[in-house]
């Protein structure tokens, strides 16, 4: 996998986003609505996604005649596990320190 | 909604899909993949402002897709592309910098000698001189007619006298308010020959103007005070020859 993207909180959004549902194909206004990100934000996001291959595309003929294709999205094997892991990650630092010795969970290397 | 305000909605509407849609596509049938993308999702918005929002982030969508590409361009393709565009941009900038900042002057005539001789050239600031002010003594580059009716052009002078000066000549030396002048930069003939001048008090806004050359120079002697405004650059120092 190339270089993963950093997880900005944007991206965070966009993976709760699509990890609601994993296997469902998204449309982008959707997404902007329920991510509350801009197209100016959401589109290069999905773009770097997209060319990381964490992202899966396809075009989508409209039902209503005369409307063009819609671009759909969701998330490959690979995305899903990074998505869970930097989700994860945030959780972690967002939890209230424990009073004991910190213990830093890590997931190994690989697919991850 | 009053039918003022749909109409202004629907032409926001259009403007903004026309625009992105321009965009998008240039003048191709098809745009690239997430171009199209936005611009398949426009229909959605509702409202507006909400379309020309959508519109707004298409555009940046469109833009960060072209440097995708180009990111995407073999390595030496991307090299030259990169050194056209940095040659062209800074083409412009010098151009615009010589025409408004700094440029380099060229001397024709032997009215300024001995400071500046025929094929010397020297730095003109465009712009310092607006805010510092013209002082006595300064050389500038001023756009006189040398007759009333000729054609303007340009010529290096040194400014003697500035508004409400009196300027006079005596036993051919030149007096500003009844104080003669020490003028080390004229000719060696010059101070033997001397100046000539018609006494004159520098109405505002004007500039008495004298070459260092006094027997060759056409300057206010002929042409009197030119204006403030016919001032076009203000000489910085000789830049070539280095040294004579």
């Amino acid at each position: 996998m190339p270089r993963p993207p950093p997880a900005s909180p944007h991206t965070l959004r966009l993976f709760e986003a699509l990890l609601a549902d994993p296997p469902r194909w998204r449309y982008g206004y959707d997404l902007s609505k329920e991510t509350a990100l801009a197209s100016g934000t959401l589109y290069p996001i999905l773009m770097r996604l997209s060319e990381q291959r964490l992202l899966e595309t396809g075009w989508e003929p409209s039902e209503e005649p005369g409307r063009p294709p819609r671009h759909i999205y969701r998330l490959t094997p690979d995305g899903i596990a990074l998505a869970e892991q930097r989700l994860a990650a945030r959780r972690t630092r967002q939890a209230p320190r424990p009073s004991g010795p910190i213990v830093q969970t890590r997931t190994a290397g690989g697919a991850a | 909604m009053n039918a003022a305000a749909e109409v202004r909605e629907s032409m926001l509407r259009r403007t903004a899909y026309a625009v992105l849609a321009r965009a998008v596509r240039g003048r191709r049938e098809r745009g690239g993949e997430w171009g199209e993308a936005v611009l398949a999702e426009f229909g959605e918005t509702r409202g507006g402002w909400a379309a020309v929002r959508w519109a707004a982030g298409g555009l940046r969508t469109v833009w960060q897709e072209r440097r995708q590409r180009v990111r995407q361009l073999p390595r030496h393709h991307r090299i030259a592309r990169g050194i056209a565009v940095a040659a062209a941009v800074s083409l412009l900038a010098g151009l615009a910098f010589s025409r408004y900042v700094m440029s380099v002057g060229y001397v024709v005539t032997g009215s300024m000698e001995p400071t500046l001789q025929i094929s010397d050239r020297y730095l003109l600031d465009k712009v310092g001189y607006r805010l510092t002010g013209l002082d006595r003594g300064d050389v500038v580059l001023v756009s006189v007619a040398l007759a009333p009716g000729e054609k303007r052009h340009t010529h290096v002078k040194r400014i003697i006298g500035l508004p409400g000066d009196t300027i006079e000549c005596r036993e051919g030396r030149v007096w500003r308010d009844g104080e003669q002048l020490d003028e080390p930069y004229l000719m060696p003939e010059d101070t033997e020959i001397g100046t000539d001048c018609s006494p004159v008090t520098v109405p505002p806004h004007q500039l008495y103007v004298l070459g260092d050359h006094r027997v060759v120079s056409m300057d206010s002697r002929q042409f009197g005070t030119v204006a403030e405004d016919a001032v076009e650059a203000r000489m910085v120092t000789r830049v070539w020859p280095v040294q004579r």
